[in-house]
């Protein structure tokens, strides 16, 4: 840069410039009459625009890529398509394919094969919903060792020769006895068979109840309507509404905590260990391939229900759970609770007194109610002056809140024990199917409607899994593999959901951006960009100076 | 007026023959109510008031401690400042003490921040959080939120340190209805400019209240001379005055158009609103809600039959204490086996335990990038200085 020089210096004596004469003749002559500065050098010029071209570079180069990286929200790439996919049930359509072996040792094989043939023809008339597909097959005779397919069938059907035809089902195992008259057997020819037709309409009455779950789960989800059930009455969908309403939202293990309230000072202990023991362990013990129990007792005295009358109505019972000071919540571990609750006092149900009596029952009243999700109330009559609770006095209570248990749990009503069990392992894996399958929908769709929401590598992962073990209980779907993966895939797509990180982000509009911006970057750019501006104009005038001087030497 | 309620009345008819079905086909069966007080130091103290008073009012009427979340910012009644250490009033006769003995705070002091109140509400928190902290709501349960502070057009305050927006909480109540957190909301808020805050919501099956419009104050309803602060606002005041007065117990039959209908300007100085359009079935059906839909913990119970059902019952003990034996003999039968086929394998193979560092995502890849960047800059100080050597 070219400093202008002082005006008292030596040099201005000795060598003045033309601005210096120019100052001493006309003083009041306008901007001209200024001292200029001495022309700058072209090297000074070069310097300066290569300063100001090298904090540009810097700015886009390095500063842009660096803000550019540091404020965008990392966002993994999720399968968006594939999860509606699954969300709109286009991915999989939830089939269970429920093997049903026969065994007919009593019949010859060419007969018995017949006999498959038209009853399976019989149950595909009869069937409605292409989702529950009942396929029989014929068990191998009794001398072969079973085969590993031979555990998958979900019902064994036991044909013996008999009187007149009648079904009942095998209380201890999945097996439905079946007898026919002798003449039933239907010919090689015949096209049709009543033994066949009867078979079929005992076999479908007998999945009617867990048919009809199934159908009304997934009416409720957003599968498409083609798999969905043609016709459900009414009230069978109401009553399937209700039980829905009633049932525990599934989870791998379940907190039972078993309470004793009492109204005074006694009693003040229980035999509930032993009570457990006897009347509920082998109920959880058959229920836990599905679900693990973790089980607290406690005792309260002097508490206070909620309704002090003696006399409940059905509006009193929702609220007679002393919520406020009934400690009833343990937290203990993640599980959800179920609460089961013996109170000793003297309250009684009022209205099914009355009606029981109008049965002429006697003392039979109800005693006990359920709270849909939460658990069982037990109001247990007891003698004044009983100080202990003994197992054989808590077996009514323990029996109510088993069979509840089960209901909260989601099982059918109707059926015997093992086929229960098992029907209750299909809903599950079906409930869980669609709930991971929608939970996936709802992360895609939330992704789509946030743009702003972060998505860390580890959704992308658990979706993934999800996906992967979502294909996986699809293909094994009514078995017990089955019901693995789509535990595994649910809990997989909660994780992704539910990922605590995916949070940080608030709604930050424009208006705040610039307000964040401007006070950093309006100082900054000034300079930046005047300095810009001005190189710019230097630069066209140079160059018309330089094209003036061009012509005015082709002028000379 | 007249004359358009004697036209509402068909409609409202025609609603109450409708409502049964729709009863059946939105039952909920659990409540969970989320209060949440936003602004601390002493002269809020009628913001905590008014929390405490809901508080009170919701497990009066039967919310277990474990299904509210109450963030309170701070401690009014330890306050220094308090002259009646250990108790909150919302109220000069100062009949009724607020903190009393059973309160159970879930978010406390600072505690009680945007973050916080968005990841309870859409449930993204860590394993380390215990259930009582936590919304474990479903698909079945109605929610009221409760909500109060310093608020302005389209924000409330928390804390004097950040603000919540309007289309924060619209976006934490859709991520809750998108995973099926909530059967229905509703959503109450008193603050300055209330109304606003709701204005931006647009998930399904809330019914939005508050007690402000736009550039409206929400106004205190009486000071305590001896407390020396003012003690509740007006529109939380006249909310629990019809909740004490005309909710008595769970069984009420009250409606939540009972309840917006005591709400006056000459009451709370300010216009109330409600907004009604999220809910389906629009107005007629929001304002046939009970109050103790959200208010209260009302479910509907199934009472057991006959005694009939015992015989069923102990049929069902013996045939699973048989079946539980025969699955307990087949896992033995299987074990033996098992136990003589792979009784050879099993002593081979020792288990071997690896160290792992707590946080293995590419532990190398860091190392690496670290090293990297301390050679960087060690050459480019050896450039430089070898640069300056020859100038000097």
């Amino acid at each position: 840069m070219s400093l202008p020089q002082p005006p008292g210096d030596d040099g201005a004596a000795k060598s003045p410039g033309p601005a210096a004469g120019a100052e001493t003749v006309a003083a009041s002559s306008g901007p001209q009459a200024k001292k200029q500065p001495p022309p700058e050098k072209p090297s000074d010029v070069r310097r300066r625009s290569r300063i100001i071209l090298s904090f540009w570079l810097i700015v886009l180069c390095l500063g842009l890529p660096i803000w550019w990286q540091t404020t965008s929200i990392y966002r993994a790439d999720l399968p968006l398509h594939e999860m509606l996919e699954w969300a709109d049930g286009k991915a999989c359509r939830p089939v269970f394919p429920l093997r049903i072996n026969i065994q007919a040792d009593s019949l010859q094989d060419q007969e018995a094969q017949n006999l498959l043939r038209l009853t399976q023809h019989a149950l595909d008339d009869l069937n409605d919903f292409s989702g529950h597909h009942l396929r029989l097959q014929l068990s191998p005779p009794p001398g072969h060792p079973p085969e590993s397919s031979d555990r998958e069938s979900a019902l064994t059907i036991r044909l013996v020769p008999g009187d007149t035809a009648t079904a009942s089902l095998d209380p201890h195992e999945p097996v439905l006895d079946i007898t026919y008259p002798p003449n039933a057997i239907p010919t090689a020819t015949s096209s049709s068979s009543s033994l066949a037709t009867y078979v079929a309409g005992q076999l479908r009455s007998t999945f009617a109840e867990e048919q009809a779950t199934i159908s009304y789960l997934l009416s409720t989800s957003s599968m498409p309507s083609e798999s969905r059930p043609l016709g459900l009455s009414p009230e069978s969908a109401e009553s399937l509404a209700k039980r829905a309403t009633r049932s525990l939202k599934y989870a791998p293990t379940y907190h039972l905590t078993f309470s004793l309230f009492t109204s005074g000072p006694l009693p003040s202990s229980w035999d509930i260990g032993a009570a457990i023991a006897d009347y509920m362990k082998p109920v959880l013990t058959v229920l836990s391939p599905i679900h693990n129990f973790t089980i607290d007792t406690q005792v309260q005295l002097y508490a206070t229900p909620g309704v002090p009358n003696e006399v409940l109505n059905k509006e009193d019972l929702s609220s007679f759970v002393n919520a406020a000071e009934w400690p009833l919540s343990p937290s203990i571990g993640g599980a959800p609770t179920i609460n089961f609750v013996v109170f000793v006092g003297n309250q009684t149900i009022a209205g099914e007194r009355a009606e029981s009596e109008h049965a002429n029952t006697g003392e039979s009243a109800a005693h006990s109610w359920l709270i849909p999700q939460w658990g069982t109330i037990y109001l247990l009559p007891l003698p004044d002056g009983t100080a202990h609770l003994s197992s054989a006095a808590l077996k009514q209570p323990l029996l109510t809140f088993t069979s509840h248990l089960l209901s909260l749990l989601g099982a059918p009503r109707s059926g015997s024990l093992p086929l229960r069990l098992s029907t209750l392992g299909r809903i599950r894996s079906a409930d869980l199917l669609l709930r991971a399958s929608s939970t996936l929908g709802s992360l895609a769709r939330l992704a789509l409607a946030l743009p702003s929401i972060s998505i860390p590598s580890s959704v992308a992962d658990g979706v993934s899994t999800t996906m992967l073990h979502l294909r996986r209980a699809c293909e094994t779907l009514g078995g017990a593999e089955g019901l693995a993966h789509a535990r595994v895939a649910e809990a997989e797509a909660e994780r992704a959901f539910f990922e605590k990180s995916m949070v940080g982000q608030l709604y930050f509009p424009d208006e705040h951006k610039i307000a964040v911006y401007l006070p950093l970057l309006g100082p900054v750019a000034v300079p930046l960009v005047m300095g810009l501006i001005n190189e710019l104009r230097a630069w066209r005038r140079r160059r018309r100076e330089r094209r003036e001087r061009g012509r005015g030497k082709k002028m000379e | 007026m007249k004359i358009s309620r004697f036209f509402a009345l068909p409609a409202l008819l025609a609603a109450a023959l409708v409502a049964p079905a729709m009863v059946v086909e939105a039952e909920h069966t659990s409540n969970w109510a989320v209060l949440v007080c936003t602004s601390r130091f002493w002269f809020n103290y009628r913001h905590l008031a008014n929390v405490l008073s809901i508080y009170r009012t919701v497990k009066r009427l039967g919310i277990p401690d474990s299904q509210i979340i109450l963030m309170l910012p701070d401690d009014m009644a330890c306050n220094p400042r308090n002259a009646f250490p250990g108790t909150v009033y919302s109220n000069a006769d100062r009949a009724v003490d607020l903190y009393g003995d059973n309160i159970e705070v879930d978010y406390r002091g600072y505690e009680v921040t945007v973050e916080n109140f968005i990841r309870l509400l859409t449930d993204r928190v860590g394993d380390e959080m215990p259930r009582s902290k936590r919304l474990l709501t479903d698909d079945r349960s109605n929610i009221l939120v409760y909500m109060t502070g310093h608020g302005g057009n389209e924000f409330l305050k928390f804390q004097d340190a950040e603000e919540i927006g309007a289309f924060d909480l619209a976006d934490a109540f859709e991520q809750m209805w998108e995973k099926k957190r909530y059967n229905e909301i509703l959503f109450m808020i008193d603050t300055c400019q209330a109304n606003t805050m709701y204005s931006k919501l647009y998930s399904p099956n809330i019914i939005a209240t508050g007690s402000s419009e736009l550039d409206q104050s929400s106004y205190s309803h009486h000071a305590d001379n001896d407390i020396g602060v003012a003690v509740i606002d007006r529109y939380t005041y006249y909310t629990l005055e019809f909740l004490e007065n005309e909710v008595r117990g769970t069984s009420s039959k009250k409606t939540l158009g009972d309840l917006f209908d005591s709400f006056t300007f000459e009451k709370i100085h300010s216009n109330a609103g409600v907004r009604y359009d999220l809910f389906p079935g629009g107005e007629d059906a929001a304002r046939h809600r009970l109050v103790t839909d959200f208010f209260g913990n009302v479910q509907n119970v199934e009472v057991d039959g006959s005694q009939n059902t015992t015989l069923l019952e102990e049929d069902l003990l013996s045939l699973s204490r048989t079946i539980a034996d025969l699955h307990h003999k087949a896992e033995e039968e299987e074990v033996a086996l098992t136990k003589n086929k792979t009784v050879g394998e099993a002593a081979t193979q020792p288990r071997t335990q690896f160290a792992k560092p707590l946080t293995d995502e590419n532990w190398w890849t860091k190392k690496i990038l670290g090293a990297t960047a301390v050679a960087g800059c060690a050459l480019l100080w050896g450039i430089g200085s070898y640069l300056e050597g020859p100038g000097r």
